[in-house]
């Protein structure tokens, strides 16, 4: 099977020296795989370091758009079977993209995540490996295996991390890619991980695919922390009214919602969930209509794919 | 030694993980105002030994069958001459459940310790207006963010129905 190998970047060209050689190694020890770097309007000189020091290297130049939407447009450029997606700061290992092949050829996968290690090898705090869910609260609480012990073995997983994951391109296209409903980030790839589920496909995790992630080097780069916080609170909103499609679980986390704004002024210490109910609240028709989409394809209920996926209701 | 014969402080805080050294600098800056005063905290069972680590033995229990009533007499009843709220959050709007205990005991002043910012006094006047002031808000968040779930609650069940099927479909 034939991959391209997806680098998105945005002002990162000190990354990409780094980033770019390891994934054209790990693409040739592979086999013969394309390597591309989807680039969402750097203003750096990435894209001319790109074309000076990397000529085998495919490069569509973007316009703003943001993560997903470069995701979206470079598979869509990509005339491979399967892709696999990296951020700009994440270095693979040599023979990081044999296994996530392999995983992908399996029937009803979807996707297939790597095993993220920090820059020091460890996996404290690490995000983005045998990732589960469940509700509580007004949100999906993501759980990240870091136990050594539970990340020796391809299992299921509820989503693979937009950060490293390989995917087969007719699935991806058919699921419309990352939701715009994301942008600029955060929650695309659970989202996407959660839709593949529900049309009852497959995530995976790979823990013989290693790469090395420095979480959040680019995006403490580009935002600030109250951004980053506000962004993430307002995708995370926005991934339940569009993907929670029980009945009951769904109203009490609308509830739950109702009350942050009461519980931020009489608790304190949390006060951007209101700012970003607000936020989501001015995208609810775009909800509205990814909701609406969701339930006409569902095949599995929502307590289901969270089982399935290896998390809990 | 007995009750009536000491002053009192009061220490509020909800004493989560990770607040201990703001706790201790609110300890510390009390204790140097209020020298001779016993300082006793309103505290629950999860915020207890965090309290007691950092050195307050006096503990007025809240929660566990204990009301805020209870809690606000038995405050009243040790008499404080002064009262400290922890702003563990600076930016936050929040802390309106310390300040409305801290003006219901009676101290006649409020420090508002800031970590890393020292404290400021604030009068029972002041201290009424911060409390009326973020009731107003609570309950202006509560009806906005009410109203915001609520339409959301209509408009995505009625997409979701209205786009044809309400259960998941299996082939």
């Amino acid at each position: 099977m034939k991959a391209t190998v997806i680098i998105v970047n945005h002002n990162g060209r000190d990354l990409l020296a780094e980033s770019v050689p390891a994934a054209l190694a790990a693409a040739r020890k592979a086999g013969q795989h394309v390597v591309s770097v989807a680039d969402d309007a750097s203003s750096d000189d990435s894209v001319a370091f790109l074309r000076e020091n990397f000529p085998e290297v495919g490069v569509l130049e973007l316009p703003k758009g943001g993560f997903g939407a470069a995701c979206n447009a470079a598979v869509a450029e990509a005339e491979t079977e399967s892709a696999v997606i990296l951020n700009n700061d994440v270095l693979v290992t040599p023979d990081f993209l044999q296994p996530l092949l392999a995983g992908l050829a399996k029937p009803k996968v979807f996707a297939v995540g790597c095993k993220f290690l920090n820059p020091d090898g460890s996996l404290t705090d690490a995000l983005g490996n045998r990732t589960s869910g469940r509700w509580q609260g007004g949100l999906l609480h993501i759980h990240h295996e870091t136990r050594p012990e539970r990340l020796a073995e391809v299992c299921p997983q509820l989503y693979p991390n937009g950060g490293g994951m390989a995917f087969l391109r007719d699935k991806w296209l058919e699921l419309g890619g990352f939701d715009p409903l994301f942008r600029p980030l955060y929650w695309e790839d659970v989202d996407i991980g959660y839709r593949a589920w529900g049309r009852g496909w497959q995530v995976l995790f790979e823990p013989n695919s290693t790469v090395y992630h420095d979480q959040g080097s680019t995006m403490s780069r580009l935002h600030p922390p109250a951004r980053i916080e506000l962004m993430s609170a307002k995708n995370a909103i926005l991934f339940a009214w569009k993907n929670l499609l029980e009945p009951g679980m769904f109203r009490r986390v609308v509830a739950a919602q109702g009350r942050w704004a009461a519980d931020d002024v009489l608790i304190g210490g949390l006060p951007q969930r209101t700012a970003a109910l607000w936020w989501a609240f001015r995208q609810l028709g775009q909800a509205c209509r990814g909701r609406a989409a969701e339930r006409r394809a569902r095949v599995l209920e929502d307590r289901e794919i969270l089982e399935l996926s290896g998390g809990e209701e | 030694m007995s009750r009536t014969s000491r002053r009192s402080a009061l220490l509020l805080t909800f004493a989560r993980r990770g607040e201990e050294e703001a706790i201790r600098e609110a300890l510390t800056g009390l204790r140097q105002r209020l020298p001779d005063a016993d300082v006793f905290a309103v505290g629950t069972s999860v915020s207890a030994p965090t309290l007691r680590t950092v050195g307050i033995d006096t503990i007025v229990t809240y929660g566990d069958g204990r009301g805020i009533r209870a809690v606000v007499r038995d405050a009243r009843s040790r008499r404080p001459a002064a009262a400290a709220v922890v702003y563990w959050d600076p930016g936050s709007a929040g802390h309106l459940k310390l300040e409305a205990v801290a003006l219901l005991s009676g101290a006649t002043t409020t420090y508002r310790f800031v970590p890393g910012a020292g404290s400021k006094a604030v009068g029972r006047l002041r201290l009424a207006c911060s409390v009326a002031v973020k009731c107003i808000a609570s309950i202006a968040c509560l009806t906005a963010g009410a109203a915001m779930c609520a339409l959301a609650l209509v408009c995505l069940r009625g997409a979701e129905i209205f786009s044809g099927g309400r259960r998941a479909h299996r082939d």
